[in-house]
Protein backbone atom coordinates (compact mmCIF):
# COMPACT_ATOMS: atom_id res chain seq x y z
CA UNK A 1 0.00 0.00 0.00
CA UNK A 2 1.37 3.66 -0.61
CA UNK A 3 1.62 5.97 2.28
CA UNK A 4 -1.33 8.12 2.65
CA UNK A 5 -3.52 9.08 6.08
CA UNK A 6 -6.67 7.24 6.55
CA UNK A 7 -9.29 7.18 9.06
CA UNK A 8 -12.95 5.37 9.90
CA UNK A 9 -14.60 5.74 13.16
CA UNK A 10 -17.95 3.83 13.80
CA UNK A 11 -20.14 2.98 16.28
CA UNK A 12 -22.00 -0.16 14.80
CA UNK A 13 -25.24 -2.21 15.58
CA UNK A 14 -24.22 -5.73 17.14
CA UNK A 15 -25.93 -7.66 14.42
CA UNK A 16 -24.04 -10.29 12.66
CA UNK A 17 -25.21 -9.45 9.25
CA UNK A 18 -22.58 -5.72 9.56
CA UNK A 19 -19.65 -8.23 9.90
CA UNK A 20 -19.91 -8.77 6.47
CA UNK A 21 -20.78 -5.44 5.55
CA UNK A 22 -17.79 -3.92 7.16
CA UNK A 23 -15.52 -6.59 6.08
CA UNK A 24 -16.20 -5.95 2.27
CA UNK A 25 -16.46 -1.98 2.21
CA UNK A 26 -13.18 -1.94 4.61
CA UNK A 27 -12.16 -4.00 1.63
CA UNK A 28 -13.53 -2.33 -1.17
CA UNK A 29 -12.73 1.21 0.60
CA UNK A 30 -8.85 -0.03 0.51
CA UNK A 31 -8.90 -1.25 -3.10
CA UNK A 32 -10.34 1.74 -4.21
CA UNK A 33 -7.07 3.95 -2.83
CA UNK A 34 -4.43 1.78 -2.66
CA UNK A 35 -2.65 -1.10 -5.42
CA UNK A 36 -2.07 -3.05 -2.69
CA UNK A 37 -5.55 -5.26 -3.49
CA UNK A 38 -4.43 -8.67 -1.97
CA UNK A 39 -3.03 -6.04 0.90
CA UNK A 40 -6.60 -4.95 1.50
CA UNK A 41 -8.48 -8.52 1.72
CA UNK A 42 -5.73 -9.10 4.27
CA UNK A 43 -6.76 -5.57 6.47
CA UNK A 44 -10.42 -6.77 5.58
CA UNK A 45 -10.17 -10.50 7.13
CA UNK A 46 -8.54 -8.67 10.41
CA UNK A 47 -11.82 -6.64 11.07
CA UNK A 48 -14.23 -9.33 9.94
CA UNK A 49 -12.56 -11.19 12.67
CA UNK A 50 -12.34 -8.86 15.21
CA UNK A 51 -16.25 -8.07 14.43
CA UNK A 52 -16.99 -11.23 14.60
CA UNK A 53 -15.12 -11.42 18.20
CA UNK A 54 -17.28 -8.52 19.18
CA UNK A 55 -20.47 -9.52 18.46
CA UNK A 56 -20.24 -13.24 19.95
CA UNK A 57 -18.70 -12.57 23.10
CA UNK A 58 -19.78 -8.93 23.82
CA UNK A 59 -22.37 -8.19 26.22
CA UNK A 60 -24.72 -7.07 24.64
CA UNK A 61 -27.69 -7.53 27.39
CA UNK A 62 -26.76 -3.82 29.56
CA UNK A 63 -28.15 -1.43 26.84
CA UNK A 64 -30.93 -1.39 24.60
CA UNK A 65 -28.12 1.27 22.26
CA UNK A 66 -26.14 -2.35 21.63
CA UNK A 67 -23.32 -1.05 19.52
CA UNK A 68 -19.70 -2.19 19.34
CA UNK A 69 -17.01 0.96 17.93
CA UNK A 70 -14.75 0.18 14.91
CA UNK A 71 -11.65 2.43 13.84
CA UNK A 72 -9.49 1.67 11.25
CA UNK A 73 -6.98 4.44 10.60
CA UNK A 74 -3.50 4.48 9.16
CA UNK A 75 -0.69 6.78 9.31
CA UNK A 76 2.67 6.07 6.97
CA UNK A 77 3.11 2.48 6.48
CA UNK A 78 1.11 1.20 9.41
CA UNK A 79 -2.94 0.38 9.59
CA UNK A 80 -4.54 -0.14 12.42
CA UNK A 81 -8.22 -1.88 13.50
CA UNK A 82 -9.46 -1.46 16.57
CA UNK A 83 -12.75 -2.94 17.68
CA UNK A 84 -14.49 -2.08 21.55
CA UNK A 85 -17.15 -3.90 23.09
CA UNK A 86 -19.15 -3.98 26.10
CA UNK A 87 -18.25 -6.99 28.38
CA UNK A 88 -19.69 -8.02 31.53
CA UNK A 89 -17.53 -7.98 35.29
CA UNK A 90 -15.29 -11.01 35.47
CA UNK A 91 -16.18 -11.92 31.84
CA UNK A 92 -14.50 -15.13 31.17
CA UNK A 93 -14.20 -14.44 27.20
CA UNK A 94 -12.44 -10.87 27.79
CA UNK A 95 -10.06 -12.98 30.27
CA UNK A 96 -9.37 -15.51 27.56
CA UNK A 97 -8.50 -12.59 25.15
CA UNK A 98 -5.76 -11.82 26.59
CA UNK A 99 -4.70 -15.26 27.82
CA UNK A 100 -4.69 -16.02 24.21
CA UNK A 101 -2.48 -13.37 23.25
CA UNK A 102 -0.04 -13.93 25.82
CA UNK A 103 0.17 -17.38 24.83
CA UNK A 104 1.31 -16.22 21.51
CA UNK A 105 4.04 -14.27 22.63
CA UNK A 106 5.29 -17.70 23.87
CA UNK A 107 6.53 -19.03 20.16
CA UNK A 108 8.85 -17.46 17.55
CA UNK A 109 7.04 -16.69 14.94
CA UNK A 110 3.15 -15.80 14.11
CA UNK A 111 2.74 -19.01 12.24
CA UNK A 112 4.22 -21.54 14.84
CA UNK A 113 1.43 -19.97 17.36
CA UNK A 114 -1.29 -20.66 14.60
CA UNK A 115 -0.01 -24.11 14.04
CA UNK A 116 -0.44 -24.78 17.09
CA UNK A 117 -4.13 -23.50 17.57
CA UNK A 118 -5.10 -25.70 14.32
CA UNK A 119 -3.65 -28.81 16.37
CA UNK A 120 -5.48 -27.73 19.12
CA UNK A 121 -8.44 -26.74 17.64
CA UNK A 122 -8.01 -30.52 15.82
CA UNK A 123 -7.55 -32.10 19.19
CA UNK A 124 -10.54 -30.97 20.52
CA UNK A 125 -12.78 -33.53 19.02
CA UNK A 126 -16.23 -31.63 17.92
CA UNK A 127 -16.07 -28.54 20.69
CA UNK A 128 -15.11 -26.29 18.06
CA UNK A 129 -16.36 -23.01 19.91
CA UNK A 130 -14.59 -19.82 21.54
CA UNK A 131 -11.09 -21.54 20.65
CA UNK A 132 -9.57 -18.19 19.86
CA UNK A 133 -8.82 -19.11 16.21
CA UNK A 134 -9.65 -15.66 14.76
CA UNK A 135 -7.63 -13.82 16.57
CA UNK A 136 -4.26 -16.12 15.66
CA UNK A 137 -5.13 -16.05 12.20
CA UNK A 138 -5.32 -12.88 12.08
CA UNK A 139 -1.51 -12.45 13.50
CA UNK A 140 -0.38 -14.76 11.19
CA UNK A 141 -2.26 -13.96 8.00
CA UNK A 142 -2.26 -10.54 8.38
CA UNK A 143 1.47 -10.28 9.82
CA UNK A 144 0.09 -7.95 13.03
CA UNK A 145 1.00 -7.00 16.23
CA UNK A 146 -2.77 -7.20 18.35
CA UNK A 147 -3.00 -5.80 21.75
CA UNK A 148 -5.64 -5.88 23.77
CA UNK A 149 -6.98 -3.41 26.94
CA UNK A 150 -9.92 -4.49 29.36
CA UNK A 151 -10.73 -1.48 31.21
CA UNK A 152 -14.53 0.10 32.86
CA UNK A 153 -16.21 -2.97 31.16
CA UNK A 154 -15.05 -2.25 27.91
CA UNK A 155 -12.42 -4.88 25.95
CA UNK A 156 -10.46 -3.24 23.06
CA UNK A 157 -9.02 -5.67 20.82
CA UNK A 158 -6.52 -4.07 18.24
CA UNK A 159 -4.15 -5.03 15.70
CA UNK A 160 -1.37 -3.38 13.84
CA UNK A 161 -0.42 -4.29 10.35
CA UNK A 162 3.03 -2.72 8.51
CA UNK A 163 1.60 -2.45 5.27
CA UNK B 1 -25.20 -36.00 -5.01
CA UNK B 2 -26.41 -32.62 -3.98
CA UNK B 3 -24.60 -29.13 -3.28
CA UNK B 4 -25.05 -27.09 -0.29
CA UNK B 5 -26.10 -23.20 0.26
CA UNK B 6 -25.22 -21.58 3.47
CA UNK B 7 -25.74 -17.89 3.37
CA UNK B 8 -23.40 -16.04 1.00
CA UNK B 9 -21.61 -19.66 0.61
CA UNK B 10 -22.81 -22.07 -1.97
CA UNK B 11 -21.08 -25.63 -2.77
CA UNK B 12 -21.53 -27.19 -6.02
CA UNK B 13 -21.05 -31.38 -5.84
CA UNK B 14 -19.74 -32.85 -8.76
CA UNK B 15 -18.43 -36.65 -9.63
CA UNK B 16 -15.67 -36.72 -11.65
CA UNK B 17 -15.60 -39.63 -13.28
CA UNK B 18 -13.22 -39.22 -16.75
CA UNK B 19 -11.06 -41.84 -15.71
CA UNK B 20 -10.52 -44.50 -12.22
CA UNK B 21 -7.19 -43.08 -11.09
CA UNK B 22 -8.93 -39.15 -11.53
CA UNK B 23 -12.18 -40.39 -10.19
CA UNK B 24 -13.20 -38.07 -7.42
CA UNK B 25 -16.04 -36.72 -5.46
CA UNK B 26 -15.13 -33.16 -5.99
CA UNK B 27 -17.18 -30.17 -4.11
CA UNK B 28 -16.74 -26.71 -5.44
CA UNK B 29 -16.85 -23.29 -2.70
CA UNK B 30 -17.98 -20.40 -4.04
CA UNK B 31 -19.24 -17.14 -2.37
CA UNK B 32 -18.04 -16.01 0.91
CA UNK B 33 -17.86 -18.63 4.12
CA UNK B 34 -19.26 -15.81 6.41
CA UNK B 35 -21.67 -17.51 8.43
CA UNK B 36 -21.89 -17.38 12.85
CA UNK B 37 -22.10 -20.92 12.69
CA UNK B 38 -20.93 -22.92 9.67
CA UNK B 39 -20.33 -26.20 11.17
CA UNK B 40 -24.45 -26.50 11.69
CA UNK B 41 -24.58 -26.77 8.35
CA UNK B 42 -21.04 -28.04 7.04
CA UNK B 43 -20.90 -30.62 9.26
CA UNK B 44 -24.04 -33.14 8.07
CA UNK B 45 -23.16 -32.34 4.44
CA UNK B 46 -19.89 -33.56 5.42
CA UNK B 47 -20.75 -36.44 6.68
CA UNK B 48 -22.74 -37.20 4.17
CA UNK B 49 -20.12 -36.73 0.85
CA UNK B 50 -17.65 -38.27 3.09
CA UNK B 51 -19.96 -41.47 3.10
CA UNK B 52 -20.25 -41.33 -0.70
CA UNK B 53 -16.92 -40.75 -1.11
CA UNK B 54 -16.06 -43.83 0.97
CA UNK B 55 -18.77 -46.25 -0.61
CA UNK B 56 -17.30 -45.51 -4.14
CA UNK B 57 -13.57 -45.83 -2.68
CA UNK B 58 -12.92 -41.87 -4.33
CA UNK B 59 -11.05 -39.43 -2.45
CA UNK B 60 -12.93 -35.93 -1.67
CA UNK B 61 -11.89 -32.64 -3.48
CA UNK B 62 -12.35 -29.37 -1.86
CA UNK B 63 -12.09 -26.47 -4.41
CA UNK B 64 -11.60 -23.33 -3.37
CA UNK B 65 -10.04 -21.57 -6.13
CA UNK B 66 -13.35 -19.58 -6.73
CA UNK B 67 -13.96 -18.60 -3.08
CA UNK B 68 -14.04 -15.08 -1.85
CA UNK B 69 -13.51 -15.20 1.48
CA UNK B 70 -14.23 -17.93 4.53
CA UNK B 71 -14.27 -17.18 8.37
CA UNK B 72 -11.56 -18.90 11.08
CA UNK B 73 -15.42 -21.15 12.02
CA UNK B 74 -15.63 -22.30 8.60
CA UNK B 75 -11.32 -23.11 9.26
CA UNK B 76 -12.57 -24.92 12.21
CA UNK B 77 -15.15 -26.86 10.40
CA UNK B 78 -12.36 -28.08 7.90
CA UNK B 79 -10.04 -28.80 10.02
CA UNK B 80 -13.09 -31.42 11.73
CA UNK B 81 -13.25 -32.52 8.12
CA UNK B 82 -9.61 -33.32 7.83
CA UNK B 83 -10.18 -35.80 10.65
CA UNK B 84 -13.08 -37.49 10.09
CA UNK B 85 -11.73 -38.06 6.70
CA UNK B 86 -8.76 -39.38 8.43
CA UNK B 87 -10.43 -41.60 10.21
CA UNK B 88 -12.85 -43.08 7.62
CA UNK B 89 -9.70 -43.39 5.29
CA UNK B 90 -11.19 -41.38 2.79
CA UNK B 91 -8.24 -39.02 0.81
CA UNK B 92 -9.10 -35.67 0.92
CA UNK B 93 -7.91 -33.42 -1.81
CA UNK B 94 -7.75 -29.44 -0.72
CA UNK B 95 -7.43 -27.44 -4.27
CA UNK B 96 -6.61 -23.21 -3.55
CA UNK B 97 -5.09 -20.57 -5.84
CA UNK B 98 -2.31 -19.71 -4.71
CA UNK B 99 -1.77 -16.70 -6.21
CA UNK B 100 -4.57 -15.19 -3.86
CA UNK B 101 -2.19 -14.73 -0.67
CA UNK B 102 -5.12 -15.54 1.54
CA UNK B 103 -5.49 -18.67 0.04
CA UNK B 104 -1.54 -19.27 0.46
CA UNK B 105 -1.42 -18.36 3.71
CA UNK B 106 -4.54 -20.25 5.25
CA UNK B 107 -3.63 -23.39 3.39
CA UNK B 108 -0.18 -23.51 3.58
CA UNK B 109 -1.10 -23.24 7.05
CA UNK B 110 -2.93 -26.35 7.08
CA UNK B 111 0.14 -28.63 5.65
CA UNK B 112 0.72 -29.12 9.37
CA UNK B 113 -1.94 -32.06 9.16
CA UNK B 114 -0.82 -33.56 6.06
CA UNK B 115 1.17 -36.49 7.25
CA UNK B 116 0.35 -38.82 5.19
CA UNK B 117 -1.26 -39.77 1.84
CA UNK B 118 -4.66 -38.76 2.98
CA UNK B 119 -4.49 -35.57 2.98
CA UNK B 120 -2.98 -33.44 -0.15
CA UNK B 121 -2.84 -29.80 -0.44
CA UNK B 122 -3.01 -29.13 -4.09
CA UNK B 123 -2.39 -25.61 -5.64
CA UNK B 124 -4.37 -25.21 -8.56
Amino acid sequence: MGEFNFSIDLPVRSEWANVDLLRTSVQNCFTAVFSDIEGCRLLAMVTGELIENAIKYGDWSRSEDQRFHLRVWGEGRSAHVSVENPVQHDDENAEQVLETLGWMRRFPSAIDAYRAKLLEVAAADRDLGNSKLGLVRIAYEGNCTLTAELARGVLRVQAELTV
Amino acid sequence: MHGLVVGDLRIEAVEAVEDEASAAVQLLWKGKSNHRHPGEALAPYFREVLAIAAQKRVPLELHFEKLDHFNSSTISSIIQLIQDSRARSVKLVLVYDQALKWQKLSFDALRVFARDDLLELRSA
